[in-house]
């Protein structure tokens, strides 16, 4: 519906009639200078040799050079495709595996559901906090299996550098796995009843019918749940600085906390935003084909 | 069949244990003394209880130079979260009802425009929010994290109020207008009204992340104004004398005790929150 | 008081015209109906009467007054919607009162109104519920409800017996005939019914692509239609259109059961002489029925017709013959319609046969 514009009689009418305006005024405002405009900052800060403070003497593609060039950067990258790789795959196993047995009329659901969920309102830094315990080398989970008798276990992946990456992906999904769990279930709740039936009729056993007729009806909760799990992946941040801070060395570094260390403690801006806007392509790259899929079929539907 | 069903029960609660776990160790640990902790393992409960963690977590443990523990930092959370959340859900609401309701030529563009603003990693605006907190005299104050948390809440709040207020039929914004209501009234007497659980999970989902924020408190914070997850994360790196791990969990309990008691009261809201921040945006 | 005149009125919304130039002059105290096919701008018309939608151009007199850029709450009109559009927190009593709270009436005052609509419609035991409480019906009158209680100028009701199942439709429909007979006042009145439209209306108005084709009385509108697609669109069943030669004399030629039968309408003496080649014949099926004796006329032709089906409707039998290749619906008594067959006997009446121009659908007189 359109508003009743321009023309009408009284103050009062006219001033009613840019009330919408004035009303979002301040949103666009604060959007337009605090989103867009800081990206653009970022961005323009990027082609500078800015370090502790912005400098605006541009040098080309110096700072992405030496981003790249930048062995920490390296390792932060490839724990970001080890990590997403697999929070994403393990969250989604778990989360859609858990749904499916949930939503065989269990008794007590709703109990269990809400623990599944409880991590989601935990902050990481929390859950950071929590794991560095658990995953303790000599107090932590070493020292229980020893004490059931497994005298030689060791389990010192926080302290290790090929391994301390897999200890984040551990805290990530029993962080997020739950709340995987929730959109598939709402996902399967959605699902309509006689196709079940329909399928049953025509013979499919109950795991067939799910592979071959739910499945498939939950695909758009799989981008959902992949495009949020990617989004939580390339901004985690606070759990690599809580259980690992980001070590030993850097071995457990995410982009997100590269950008911190080098913006912030080793004054090279100007590397620290390059690595964001590498962040924030990352970040469109999944989501732009994502929007213009969900559009297209919104239109279409 | 009936195997079958005891397989399923028996795989959920196993899932529903291992979920658990990490919070059951959390309340041990944090009830037992340190040389219980060295001496029993994870699992094992307390032989004598003692609250010795969580008073010192509270009151005198030290994060970073100063030792008061973590309750100056609870207050300056709630002192950050409080005016965040209650701005940044009524502009949402605002927002939500006049892109619902009264669009004009553009809105949908804005709206569009503000949805980005769910999906941009914080990173890229980091530095600029820095300079600008600073032109403002607003460098490591609870004003400066309080905009900076309204700033980048808006889009959320808006987006949770639009795609509520969408679904209410313009025939009764028609009928309203014809019955004499004005803008504000038609939001006051009409939407107002139905708007009690938009705004519940609206509140939630905003308490939820700023209570939890890490990036912008360790980024924004000086000193004195520090959010509890930052002090959190400085107690637990600060080590004075031997490392107190009832103290760390103790003090992460108290960090997570305000999201998890919205949690466990309004769990079916927090949810809703979740899947319509998530779905949608 | 309130009488309507709506003059030249467009309506776009970006590119698309809506409205394309609207004229309907309405009385004071008229009931006045609009028809036409989903889509053509009926409800965008209410719209800009009410002043939800602004005007692209032309103009809206309420009692000679320019309205035109009035806000609505100052034009002094009602409306009713199909969805009915109750405010779902607020209980009946208060949902026909918010119009009154809105302009500062006193509380006794409302209360009093809210008394007297409530009587007037039967509700009071309602007064208490929320709409969600409510009966489809019950929603139906607690939106007229809202309506009356601020004695407007002009009513607007867009399709507000539409959501109503059949039965009540007719009750409804009656009310209101006697609700605006005791009240008076103008009322506009969108519905896809055509009975609601004979029986309520003072005029009709019959809309297609955002024009007005024809403005009239019920019974103007039905037997003498401005054009092919009022005609069709106004009756059910529909009146028969078939493609006809004009002769030299200005009789048509239609071919029944394979023999070429010549018809004088009422407008043959006029179509002599002009170059008239090829028509449509508009006829009503209760034009076609069983022999009549005690009728006899001019007009009045008898012939035999085969009919295929029949299809009886309980106070009269349709049966489905053929002129032209084209199909011809026949309104039969239920007792003709048994014997209804091969060669069966029936009397056409021509004296309010239409002709069409067959490009333009004008009518030929
Ligand atoms: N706000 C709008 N923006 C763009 N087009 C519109 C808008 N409102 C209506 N239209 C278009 O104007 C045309 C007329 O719509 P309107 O609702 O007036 O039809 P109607 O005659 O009431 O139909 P119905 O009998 O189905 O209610 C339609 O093609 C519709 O798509
Ligand atoms: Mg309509």
């Amino acid at each position: 519906m359109t508003q009743n514009a321009h023309k009408r009689s009284g103050i009062a009418d006219r001033l009613e009639a840019w009330l919408p305006k004035i009303i979002l005024a301040p949103t666009t405002l604060a959007m337009i200078v605090c989103m867009y405009g800081f990206i653009l900052w970022t961005g323009a800060l990027s082609f500078t040799k800015s370090r502790m403070l912005p400098q605006w003497e541009f040098v080309g593609f110096l700072q992405f050079e030496k981003l790249f060039a930048n062995p920490r950067w390296d390792v932060a990258l490839s724990n970001l495709v080890v990590f997403g790789f697999l929070f994403i795959a393990i969250s989604l196993l778990i989360g859609l595996l858990l749904a499916i047995f949930l939503d065989q009329k269990i008794r007590g659901e709703g109990a269990i559901r809400t623990i599944y969920l409880y991590p989601m309102a935990v902050s990481f830094v929390v859950t950071g906090t929590a794991w560095k315990w658990i995953l303790n080398p000599g107090l932590g989970i070493e020292k229980l299996v020893r004490d059931f008798g497994f005298t030689d276990f060791e389990f010192r992946w926080l302290v290790d550098q090929e391994m301390a990456i897999y200890t984040i992906v551990i805290a990530a999904v029993w962080q997020s796995s739950g709340f995987v769990m929730a959109m598939f279930l709402a996902g399967l709740r959605g699902v309509d009843d006689s196709l079940v039936k329909a399928a049953q009729i025509d013979g499919a056993n109950a795991w067939q019918s799910y592979w071959h007729v739910i499945l498939p009806i939950l695909r758009p909760v799989f981008f959902s749940a992949i495009v949020i799990l990617s989004h939580i992946a390339i901004k985690s941040f606070d759990l690599v600085q809580a259980l690992t801070g980001g070590g030993p060395g850097y071995a457990s570094d995410l982009p997100a906390n590269f950008m911190y260390t080098f913006a912030f403690n080793r004054a090279q801006m100007g590397i620290g935003a390059a690595s964001a806007m590498i962040m924030l392509f990352g970040v469109l790259a999944i989501l732009v084909p994502y929007l213009y899929s969900e559009l297209r079929g919104s239109n279409r539907g | 069949m009936a195997i079958g069903r005891i397989g399923i029960y028996a795989l959920l609660l196993a899932f529903a244990a291992v979920y658990l776990m990490p919070l059951y160790v959390m309340v041990m640990t944090s009830l037992k003394d340190i040389e219980e902790i060295r001496q029993g393992n994870l699992l094992s409960l307390p032989e004598s209880p003692t609250f010795y963690a969580w008073v010192k977590a509270w009151g005198s443990a030290c994060t970073g130079s100063e030792c008061e523990g973590l309750a100056p930092f609870f207050f300056n959370s709630i002192r950050i979260v409080v005016p965040a959340v209650l701005i940044s859900t009524l502009i949402g609401a605002l927002n939500g009802y006049v892109l619902a309701k009264w669009k004009f030529r553009g809105s949908e563009l804005l709206f569009g425009a503000l949805l980005f603003g769910c999906f941009i990693p914080f990173q890229v605006i980091l530095l600029p929010m820095a300079r600008l907190l600073a032109t403002l005299g607003l460098a490591n104050t609870v004003t400066g994290l309080v905009l900076v948390h309204v700033i980048y809440g808006i889009a959320f709040t808006t987006l949770f109020f639009r795609n509520f207020y969408v679904s209410v039929p313009n025939e009764l914004v028609k009928a309203a207008q014809l019955d004499g209501a004005n803008f504000f009234q038609i939001f006051r007497h009409i939407f107002l009204p139905i708007s009690v659980p938009i705004f519940t999970v609206t509140i939630i989902w905003q308490f939820t992340q700023i209570w939890n924020d890490f990036l912008f408190g360790v980024v924004y914070s000086g000193p004195g104004t520090q959010p509890i997850t930052v002090a959190l994360n400085n107690l637990v790196n600060t080590s004075v004398g031997g490392k107190e791990y009832n103290v760390d969990m103790a003090a992460a309990l108290i960090a997570a005790l305000p999201t998890l008691v919205v949690y466990v009261l309004a769990g079916k809201y927090f949810v809703r929150g979740l899947t319509a921040g998530a779905v949608k945006g | 008081m309130g009488s309507l005149t709506i003059s030249n009125v467009t309506k776009t919304f970006g590119s698309t015209e809506v409205l394309k130039g609207i004229n309907i002059d309405i009385a004071d105290g008229e009931f006045l109906i609009l028809v036409g096919p989903s889509g053509c701008g009926k409800s965008t018309l209410m719209n800009t009467i009410a002043g939800l939608e602004d005007v692209s151009s032309g103009q809206l007199l309420l009692a000679n007054e320019d309205v035109t850029d009035r806000s609505p709450k100052d034009r002094d009109i009602a409306m009713v919607f199909q969805s009915y559009a109750l405010y779902p927190t607020m209980n009946v009593a208060r949902n026909i009162s918010f119009g009154l709270e809105m302009r500062g009436v006193p509380k006794a005052e409302r209360d009093r109104k809210v008394e007297e609509v409530s009587t007037l419609l039967q509700i009071n035991h309602l007064l208490d519920r929320k709409p969600s409480q409510l009966s489809g019906g019950q929603r139906q009158r607690v939106a007229m409800g809202r309506a009356l209680a601020r004695s407007p100028r002009v009513y607007l009701f867009d399709e507000p017996l539409s959501n109503l199942d059949a039965k009540l439709r007719v009750e409804m429909r009656t009310e209101i005939k006697k609700l605006h007979k005791r009240l008076g006042t103008t009322i506009v009145y969108v519905t896809h019914d055509q009975i609601e439209a004979m029986t309520l209306a003072d005029r009709i108005a019959v809309m297609k692509d955002g024009l007005v084709q024809q403005l009239g009385t019920p019974n103007e509108i039905y037997d003498d239609p401005a054009n092919q697609f009022v005609a069709g669109f106004m009756g059910s069943p529909p009146m028969n259109f078939v493609p006809c030669e004009v002769a030299e004399d200005g009789s048509i030629a239609i071919r029944n059961r394979g023999a070429v039968v010549s018809l004088k309408v009422p407008q043959s003496d006029h179509l002599k002489g002009q170059d008239v080649r090829k028509v449509i014949l508009g006829l009503r099926p209760e034009m076609i029925t069983e022999p009549k004796p005690e009728r006899s006329g001019e007009w009045i032709v008898n012939m035999t017709m085969d009919f295929d089906v029949t299809e009886p409707m309980g106070a009269d039998t349709i049966a489905i013959g053929e002129w032209n290749d084209v199909e011809v619906l026949a309104r039969l008594s239920p007792e003709a319609g048994l014997s209804a067959g091969e060669n069966t006997s029936v009397q056409v009446d021509l004296s309010k046969a239409c002709l069409f121009d067959p490009k333009s659908g004008e009518r030929v007189r």
